[in-house]
């Protein structure tokens, strides 16, 4: 038993780093297939990461630590998130610590750690980017905190494994007005904390508009590297814990077997990879906002959140905490 | 059985009348078409235009016949539990029916005059006369119906029919304060029915029947089995609601913009029983409510709503520069007195605001209707450019002047015995911490519309010319004054009616 | 139908009816917003259909048909007809006195408030049907605050229109709905109010030149 939770725990982080660039490369085939053109092929992220690992470490002058240490940490506070959240197997040594409040936390140590490398470059563009970035995010993480709760409520824990566990064996509480209303609220959270359109433009230079790339402009080489592979890695968790939230079938519990375990990674993998693809394919339509109509969209979803957080205390079928 | 029917006939009649004449005179205009033509020649009123007086004269006969037979009773019905009277209905009938003779009266006049100056022809006269019609006989409905559900849906009929009647003359003014006049009343009203539907609800788990737990006298007898915290909130949404119809804030915006846009005989209509009509729809209400909360909460909701009121009427009284206006808050200073008589809520206080009720419809009809011609006659409704109207107009002037004395407050006329009567039973009832404070913000008032009338009135003339007042605008006039001081210095017969009137309010 | 499928089917339609009030708070295209209003309208007119059909009441099913017509086709096609303006900008909310990311916190906390005020209402029967009162409430207090805080004649009306559908989801919530003659005549009552605020904004083109509210300013003290 311990012995499948650590494999568990191993398959998830592992599934995690290996497949985020997959991930992120199917998600560019997708969108360029549906413009008609021929694309660079799924791997091709990760031939880019091999290339950028390849070269001189270079740091700008006058960075100091906090330019340093962010790659790094960027990618060890998602690196425990993915093997945190229960996406593989809801049963591991460690879901008991899984609690939905420490995840919020660290992906925003996360992002807090780029914004301080960003400004830590001193210039102009790298101090907007965390401008914005702090904007946006201090908009994101209580919309993401309260779509959690409104799920936690008819679990009665903050655990993501309990959430996750209680929805499988209940589903009616995910097509209830709470369960639609958060999965909508937390659909847009994610779009913005991974910079997708429409909040942000991962494929854009443009000065006006960028806000994940104007933090990092300054690196280069393996720090770029890991840089990429970090917000490759918080998008490919987020769209994870999506799927394990509000699609919760397939996931291993306590029990079960080494079959299980590996169909469960299959699962997850097809879960993930069509997420990606809806991802990919609304991109091609929508157009990214302005800058100032973001909020309006992120005040929105925290709405929907704050009405799903309502919505469960007050319409509670299954709940019983009132 | 023929005292039965004679009592159905009593009751329908006030609603069925304008409702035919409405008919009758859409009709006509369906008929007309064509291109419009002038009615009658310059200066005399059409002959079509007074048959609008067969309504006061429906309504009044109705309440003449009523007043005996509700007497010593609970009420009487017709139309199933539809339309009902008791002594408070038929004291309502008779102040609609006086104010309703005295505006149509005034009106073959005001139309005669309005055709003269080219702002009106046949055509815009019958659709005067199919909308003034219609109004009354949902105000008419909306006193004698049983139901607050029905009451509610007559209160709301009132502001829809009288919107074209607040923007008849298209122009920038008329378009804005209709707009204001249906947006605020109707989304006000609104509220009013939520707590009517609140009352509803909690009736319906109070185990009465659907058909009765919208009844006024079903729910006056049950309400202490109402839940109290439901009907607390039922009874703020209902003042808040009724209260912006009244002309009492917070929801009071459209009422200066609606009176001083609207034709003077609609707006002495408006202003004398409209108001009236629907606080009278809120004292219903807050029978039910005193009786599941005891009378401390509705005191305070009205007492508080009444004094503030008063003071915005006062403050926009003394910088007033529009006599149409300075009329409108002069209406919200008299009805905040009113709700002040209906916070104190005792007997005596109940009979004083009815009373003042029936003497304001009177004086108001009458200045409204003066303010009108002295429109019409100078062509504009600023007080700094009307100077000298004694020396020039004289019956006019002492029409209008009088008119406003008696909203003063002054003796002969009713409000002067009714206003006296608030003050004493709200010092007998222990609140004089704030009836002193509406004594001062009366003076205030007093002291704005003296002031500004005088400012009218007297003063050199000038080089403009003379004007005589015509017999058929002037009796009406003559006729409210006097019917006014009638009832200022002998209520006589009516005295019972008043008393059983403020029975039916305190549930005794 | 199950007790559990009737309140599963009775907050969706309550969720939907309070999501299209927050979504006209989002949205700026008027011709959009008013077809928001026409879904709820119909989720609307579903709260009675529920009721009728699992309290076996035929006479709610008939209310309930009545409604869709009326809050889900007649109403939005009347404010559709006001928007045939002739200019773009007149079917845009440009400048709402309070911007929309505001107004949605605003709308949050009106949903807290909605919440905070019907505690005595559901306390009193806590019923499936009860329990959703709040939604009513919530939309009420959407539909003043869009009243008071759009600058554009054809938002006032739906402002009043949300208010009006939120007094009657709560009827049918709170007591299955109000009797039929009083339904009848709020309904022809709202209609008439409706058409009257369309003629009106006609003539408000024609004297002012466009539907923005601003522009009211000549009666004042």
């Amino acid at each position: 038993m311990s012995a499948l939770g650590y494999a568990a725990i191993a398959a998830q982080a592992g599934a995690v780093v290996v497949g985020a660039p997959l991930l992120t490369g199917w998600m560019r085939q997708v969108r360029a297939r549906l413009e008609g053109r021929a694309g660079a092929g799924t791997a091709q992220p990760w031939r880019d990461l091999r290339k950028l690992l390849r070269k001189e470490p270079i740091t700008a002058a006058g960075t100091g630590p906090a330019f340093r240490v962010a790659p790094a940490l960027l990618v060890a506070s998602t690196l425990v998130v993915a093997a945190l959240i229960p996406l593989v197997s809801t049963a591991t040594p460690i879901s008991g610590h899984a609690d939905a409040i420490l995840v919020v936390g660290l992906l925003a140590l996360g992002t807090v750690t780029l914004a301080l490398a960003g400004l830590d470059t001193g210039t102009a563009f790298g101090g907007m980017g965390s401008s914005r970035e702090m904007t946006i995010s201090a908009l994101v993480e209580p919309t993401i905190l309260l779509a959690v709760f409104a799920l936690s409520i008819p679990a009665g824990s903050t655990n993501l494994a309990a959430i996750i566990s209680g929805a499988a064996e209940d589903p009616a509480r995910l097509a209830s007005p709470a369960g639609l209303l958060a999965t909508a609220a937390l659909a847009v959270a994610v779009l913005a904390e991974t910079g997708r359109i429409p909040v942000d433009n991962p494929s854009t230079h443009l000065e006006l508009t960028m806000v994940h790339e104007a933090m990092v402009l300054e690196y280069a080489g393996p720090d770029l590297a890991l840089v990429e592979l970090g917000a490759q890695m918080r998008l490919t968790v987020l769209l994870g814990l999506q799927a394990s939230l509000f699609v919760p079938w397939g996931i291993a519990t306590a029990g079960d077997s080494w079959g299980s375990l590996l169909l469960a990674l299959a699962v997850l993998a097809v879960k993930v990879a069509a997420l990606g693809a809806l991802l990919a394919a609304a991109e091609v339509f929508w157009a990214k906002l302005r800058l100032f109509r973001v909020p309006e969209l992120l005040a929105g979803s925290f709405l929907l959140a704050l009405l799903a957080v309502t919505a469960s205390y007050f319409l509670g079928t299954g709940g019983g905490i009132l | 059985m023929a005292s039965g029917t004679l009592t159905t006939l009593a009751l329908t009649a006030p609603v069925a009348v304008p409702a035919l004449l409405a008919a009758g005179f859409a009709l006509a205009e369906w008929r007309a078409g064509g291109p419009p033509h002038r009615g009658a020649p310059p200066g005399r009123p059409a002959p079509a235009d007074w048959l609008g007086l067969l309504t006061p004269a429906a309504i009044l006969a109705g309440a003449g016949r009523l007043a005996a037979e509700v007497h010593g009773t609970e009420g009487t019905f017709a139309h199933g539990r539809l339309l009902r009277a008791d002594a408070l209905t038929v004291w309502l009938l008779l102040t609609v029916g006086a104010v309703a003779a005295l505006a149509l009266a005034a009106t073959p006049a005001h139309l005669a005059a309005e055709r003269d100056a080219g702002r009106a022809d046949a055509r815009t006269g019958r659709r005067y006369h199919v909308l003034v019609q219609a109004f009354l006989a949902a105000m008419c409905l909306a006193v004698l119906a049983a139901n607050l559900g029905v009451l509610w849906v007559a209160i709301e009929a009132t502001t829809i029919v009288t919107a074209f009647l607040v923007g008849h003359r298209r122009t920038r003014n008329s378009v804005e304060a209709a707009w204001k006049y249906v947006v605020i009343c109707s989304a006000g009203i609104a509220l009013a029915l939520l707590g009517i539907v609140l009352l509803y609800f909690a009736a319906r788990q109070a185990g009465m029947s659907e058909a009765l737990a919208l009844d006024w006298p079903a729910l006056a007898a049950h309400a202490d089995r109402l839940d109290p915290a439901v009907t607390r909130l039922a009874i703020v949404l209902i003042v808040l609601g009724f209260g912006a119809k009244a002309g009492l804030v917070p929801l009071h915006a459209w009422l200066p913009d609606a009176h001083s846009q609207a034709p003077a005989p609609v707006s002495a209509l408006m202003s004398g029983v409209l108001l009236a009509v629907s606080f009278t729809a809120l004292l219903r209400c807050r029978t039910i409510a005193d009786a599941a909360l005891g009378p401390g909460f509705t005191r305070a909701v009205l007492l508080a709503v009444a004094l503030l009121t008063l003071a915005l009427a006062a403050a926009l009284l003394l910088a007033q520069r529009d006599y149409k206006r300075m009329l409108a808050y002069s209406s919200m200073e008299h009805m905040s007195l009113i709700a002040l008589g209906a916070a104190v809520g005792t007997p005596l206080a109940l009979r004083a605001s009815l009373l003042h009720i029936a003497g304001h419809g009177l004086a108001k009809t009458v200045a409204f209707c003066a303010a009108g011609r002295i429109l019409q006659q100078e062509g504009t409704s600023r007080i700094a450019e009307v100077r000298g109207l004694l020396a020039r107009s004289p019956a006019l002037a002492a029409g209008f002047g009088m008119a406003v004395a008696a909203l003063a407050g002054l003796p002969p006329f009713s409000l002067f015995a009714s206003e006296l009567g608030i003050v004493r039973a709200g010092f007998s009832a222990g609140l004089g911490w704030a009836v002193v404070p509406a004594l001062v913000l009366v003076l205030v008032a007093f002291a704005g519309l003296g002031t500004r009338s005088a400012g009218m009135l007297l003063g050199d003339p000038g080089d403009r010319p003379t004007v005589r007042l015509g017999a058929a605008a002037g009796a009406p006039l003559l006729a409210g004054l006097a019917a006014c001081a009638a009832l200022g210095l002998a209520a006589g017969p009516l005295d019972g009616l008043l008393s059983d009137a403020a029975a039916v309010l305190t549930g005794s | 139908m199950t007790e559990a499928l009737y309140t599963q089917l009775l907050d969706l339609a309550c969720g939907a009816f309070l999501l299209a009030a927050v979504v006209v708070l989002w949205l700026r295209e008027l011709t959009v917003v008013v077809r928001v209003l026409a879904v709820q309208g119909v989720a609307l007119a579903a709260i009675p259909l529920l009721i009728g059909w699992y309290e076996d009441e035929a006479a709610l099913l008939g209310i309930s048909a009545g409604l869709a017509l009326l809050r889900g086709g007649l109403l939005p096609y009347l404010l559709n007809r006001a928007l045939t303006g002739p200019r773009d900008s007149e079917h845009r909310e440009t400048r709402p006195l309070v911007n929309v990311a505001a107004s949605l916190l605003t709308a949050a906390l009106l949903t807290l408030l909605a919440y905070a005020v019907t505690r005595p209402l559901v306390a009193l029967e806590a019923t499936p049907a009860t329990r959703a009162l709040p939604v009513g409430f919530a939309v009420v207090l959407i539909g003043f605050f869009v009243l008071v805080t759009r600058r554009r004649a054809p938002s006032q009306v739906v402002g009043f229109l949300l208010l009006d559908n939120g007094i009657t989801a709560i009827a049918f919530l709170a007591a299955s709905g109000v009797p039929v003659i009083v339904e009848l005549g709020v309904s022809f009552d709202v209609l008439l109010a409706v058409l009257v605020l369309h003629i009106l904004t006609t003539r408000m083109r024609a004297a002012f030149g466009g539907t923005d509210l601003d522009e009211l300013r000549e009666l004042h003290d």
